[in-house]
């Protein structure tokens, strides 16, 4: 069977937010005891990943990380219209993942111990996003 | 049910091609309205992206980074060894993505309204490449 459901969040600007226990609920929600799980997001320039829970200076670390790989205000950027944000976001993007998947057991998610799933916004400022999340087994 | 298939895709040169439209196509006619698309790329030199179809700077731009990041052989001022031209083109295709996998919302893709999918061509020399789509999911 599948299960179906759009979750939406607002972010508070560039960083991560911790969505595991929204898809862990979506999977309780669908009865489903064994199957997958995808996780999709509906933006070029917000991302997910697959991230280590316990200590948040991981994240930290990865912000940096990424700001180092791909400055803002980078002179090889054109696509610059909404400001030396934008066409970073977009890289940063492609780098990371749109869509996710985890195997369902159980009918739980099977994250590792230390695995969180993250919603990493790219952009400076706000958005709301749209995530979709597929469930499919028995 | 499932519904797979695999595509043989002209070679067109290095760049960036939508593919949005093939990938409809292929849900459409798989019947299924709800579930989930996987889309694989048989190679280590061609990826599978979604990008921003607003601007086609973006796009642009994007090849810009990778290129920097990972630059082909002819730029590098660096000696490599004979047959290793290819490392840049499958360096700049680890760090994207060669399985991508969308839902399936009421019999099409269900991607945001600025996203489209592409398949990225890194290589100046590829062949054909091979494309195996597989939808699951209900009807």
């Amino acid at each position: 069977m599948v299960y179906q459901q759009q979750l939406r969040f607002s972010t508070r600007g560039r960083g991560t937010s911790d969505i595991s226990r929204e898809v862990s609920d979506v999977i309780h929600n669908s009865g489903i005891r064994q199957g997958i799980c995808q996780v999709f997001i509906h933006h070029t320039s917000a991302s997910l990943i697959l991230c280590e829970n316990a200590d948040p200076t991981v994240r930290t670390d990865l912000e940096t990380f990424m700001k180092k790989v791909v400055p803002d205000g980078d002179t090889m950027f054109q696509h610059t219209d909404e400001g030396p944000d934008d066409m970073p976001a977009h890289v940063r993007s492609v780098l990371t993942q749109g869509t996710l998947s985890i195997p369902v057991n159980d009918g739980r998610d099977t994250l590792g111990t230390w695995q969180g799933i993250y919603l990493w916004e790219h952009r400076t400022h706000p958005h709301n996003r749209r995530v979709t999340v597929t469930v499919m087994g028995e | 049910m499932v519904y797979q298939d695999t595509l043989q895709l002209a070679d067109r040169g290095k760049g960036a091609y939508e593919i949005t439209d093939l990938v409809a196509d292929f849900i459409s006619e798989s019947g299924i309205r709800t579930g989930t698309c996987q889309l694989y790329m048989h190679s280590s030199s061609a990826a599978l992206l979604i990008c921003d179809t607003a601007d086609d700077a973006t796009k642009s731009q994007t090849a810009s980074f990778l290129a920097q990041l990972a630059p082909s052989s002819a730029d590098m001022d660096i000696r490599i060894n004979d047959g290793m031209e290819a490392i840049p083109d499958n360096m700049r295709t680890v760090l994207t993505q060669t399985s991508l996998g969308i839902p399936v919302s009421n019999g099409k893709p269900g991607i945001g309204i600025w996203q489209g999918v592409f398949l990225w061509e890194q290589s100046a020399d590829a062949a054909e490449r091979k494309l195996t789509i597989t939808v699951t999911g209900e009807k």
